[in-house]
């Protein structure tokens, strides 16, 4: 049977329609001044949020982790209810989604995710055991070894960051599962077994550290700190993420290393606690559509050199800013680590508190 | 004291078993508990795994030691200086003290962090300290064992805390008969002996007191020996963070808090104890 529609019936829909969403969200502005979002502090530029607030009235406001961890911690203890988005990693999501802290998200409301990425798109790490999916990826990279080009001649590799030559200069992270994951890579754990290193395997990674700690400069704290590190010549080469390569490129001879050993990849999803009001979510669904959309893509790519994992914007970059971002090859993606809390994570933090205390 | 009156103080006591012995008794329960980590969940029981991690592996004590080293080394530090300042505040004219005051809390108008930083602008390897010390050809390469060590941490928990000693011994100073140090001078005291026999035992109340304050506030303190402390900056409190918040591990981060706790606590009560013993013998001033 088919439907036919007159001209004045169509017209009728579509100012209906339009009053409607105009409606909707005109209740949505007077619903929802703000969204509290959890996330990291390199999220911090206004200019990344500004056109939400723009285009919907809500303005966002940040509040920085500390840690993967520590936000999974702050959820599941009830001690976040502050916040409305939240921003747990793709490969720690299972935990978030396990632990039943997450809401189940409304797909429909989140258009923008038909332009992800195949490997974001299909991942299964954001579904949940009820065929939910609670998660949607929206930003990735990879974290690794900065350097001063002008003091290292060859590109670092970890072991790099267990050599007396360059005693007093170097830095890790103050974080147990990436220092004990590059320790892992530097005493030959394959990359695909890093994150199950059995208990033996933990030694090893341990005595490493031990012997490491006395070339070490100091264990960073935040991303800000090792920035700060660099700039005033305490630190020339760290285990780092790559904001301080581009802080700082234009000032020293900064230099961004990629280990053939493996190379530890991060990908942030966007998710809304089980905490969140009922009133905020359809303002929280369109925060992550917003996220996956051109401005916010745009507006991480130019200023904070990050891809999304939305491919919206990706053709209309020059391929300086494609390669920039490690979006000008997406083979790429094959060779990252994607670290994950190990099954023996209490053992880990015990290693990581014995290695501090050494 | 009437009944009526002794009621007054029933909010204040309500409000300290509330925030303090509650939770405290929480931690003890849930220490005894276990994890479900495929769950996340904490499984009540009773057991002593917890305990067993926190006693049994030195690398614990061995901080809890060095959080009771870090808080007597800086309560101590702090009344070697802050006497002296607190005997010049004396002296001020009574219409300056108020400045005084403002002055002597200055430090504790800024935040942690930017003090973190500015130790660091100060004792870093570009910093004011080494740069002097390179302009007057006194060294040729930056000193950089001053910052990013136990020196760093201990000089800045000294300055962070040293108001909170200043205020303690100044307000006992203020109660002081000064005629006292004039006798004892006069009878043929050396300064030194004067301040020894009459100052100090006269004194130990507000040195208790400000010697407990710093002691608790720098054995408890996170930040700066994260951010100062370089490679030797691990405490217990960091551990019992990584274990609240990293590891999901409450029953080991809630045993290890309470080990704290106790040693912290033990210490403190018998430094005080020692400390009032030295104004055992002082001439007491009448009321």
């Amino acid at each position: 049977m088919s439907v036919l529609f007159t001209r004045r019936q169509t017209l009728a829909g579509i100012v209906g329609g339009v009053s409607a969403g105009l409606l909707s969200v005109e209740r949505a502005r007077a619903a929802v001044a703000e969204l509290v979002w959890a996330t990291w502090d390199s999220n911090a530029h206004p200019e990344y949020v500004e056109p939400f607030r723009k285009e919907t009235g809500t303005a966002i406001k940040l509040s920085f982790l500390s840690s993967e961890d520590a936000q999974f911690a702050a959820l599941k203890t009830g001690s976040a209810k502050d916040w409305d988005v939240v921003n747990p990693g793709l490969n720690g999501a299972w935990r978030y989604i396990d632990g039943k802290v997450l809401r189940p998200l409304d797909l429909a409301r989140i258009p923008n995710r038909q332009y992800l990425y195949a490997p974001f798109k299909d991942t299964p790490k954001v579904v949940g055991k009820d065929g939910a999916t609670y998660a949607v990826p929206y930003l990735w990279g990879l974290n690794p070894i900065v350097y001063r080009k002008d003091i290292y001649k060859d590109e670092p590799t970890y072991a790099t960051l267990f050599d007396a030559k360059y005693k007093g200069q170097l830095a890790m992270r103050d974080y147990a599962l990436e220092s004990i994951g590059v320790a892992g890579l530097y005493i030959g754990i394959p990359r695909d077994q890093v994150f199950t290193m059995d208990d033996s395997q933990l030694a090893e990674a341990k005595k490493a550290l031990i012997a490491q700690k006395p070339l070490l400069r100091t264990y960073w704290q935040t991303i800000g700190d090792l920035t700060n590190l660099f700039a005033t010549n305490e630190v020339t080469c760290a285990f780092s993420w790559r904001v301080p390569y581009d802080a700082l490129k234009g000032k020293m001879a900064m230099g961004m290393a990629k280990p053939k050993a493996g190379i530890f990849g991060w990908c942030d999803t966007f998710a809304i606690p089980t905490s969140t009001p009922d009133d905020k979510v359809a303002a929280a669904h369109a925060f992550g559509n917003y996220l996956l959309g051109p401005d916010y893509a745009m507006a991480i790519a130019e200023i904070g050199n990050y891809a999304t994992a939305s491919s919206v914007i990706r053709d209309k970059l020059s391929h300086d800013k494609q390669e920039a971002i490690f979006v000008d090859d997406m083979s790429v993606m094959n060779s990252f680590m994607w670290p994950v809390a190990p099954p023996n994570y209490s053992a880990w933090l015990k290693v990581w508190n014995e290695v501090k205390a050494a | 004291m009437t009944a009526g009156r002794s009621l007054l103080a029933l909010p204040m006591v309500l409000l300290l078993l509330g925030g303090a012995i509650l939770p405290l008794a929480i931690l003890v329960v849930i220490s005894f508990w276990s994890v479900d980590f495929d769950a996340f969940e904490l499984v009540p029981g009773f057991g002593l795994a917890s305990w067993r991690e926190v006693l049994g592996n030195p690398t614990y004590p061995y901080l809890i030691g060095k959080a009771v080293l870090t808080g007597s080394v800086t309560a101590g530090l702090t009344a070697l200086a802050g006497y002296p300042i607190a005997l010049s505040l004396l002296r001020v004219p009574q219409r300056w003290k108020s400045v005084a005051l403002v002055v002597l809390m200055t430090p504790l108008y800024t935040g942690e962090i930017v003090r973190i930083y500015a130790w660091r602008l100060v004792l870093g390897t570009d910093g004011l300290v080494n740069g002097v010390l390179l302009g007057l050809h006194l060294v040729q390469v930056p000193v950089k064992v001053i910052l990013f060590s136990p020196v760093s941490t201990i000089l800045a928990l000294v300055y962070d805390e040293l108001p909170f000693m200043t205020l303690a011994l100044w307000i006992a100073l203020e109660r002081l008969d000064l005629r006292l140090v004039e006798a004892a001078r006069d009878l043929g005291a050396r300064p030194l002996t004067a301040f020894v026999r009459v100052t100090l035992p006269m004194t130990s109340t507000g040195l208790c007191a400000g010697a407990l304050a710093v002691f608790a506030l720098s054995a408890g303190d996170l930040q700066t020996p994260n951010f100062l402390g370089g490679p030797t900056g691990a405490t217990a409190l960091a551990s019992i963070d990584n274990f609240f918040g990293t590891a999901f591990d409450w029953p080991t981060a809630s045993a290890l808090a309470l080990s704290l706790l106790f040693a912290l606590g033990i210490v403190a009560a018998v430094a005080s104890l020692l400390i009032l013993r030295i104004g055992g013998g002082a001439v007491r001033t009448r009321p």
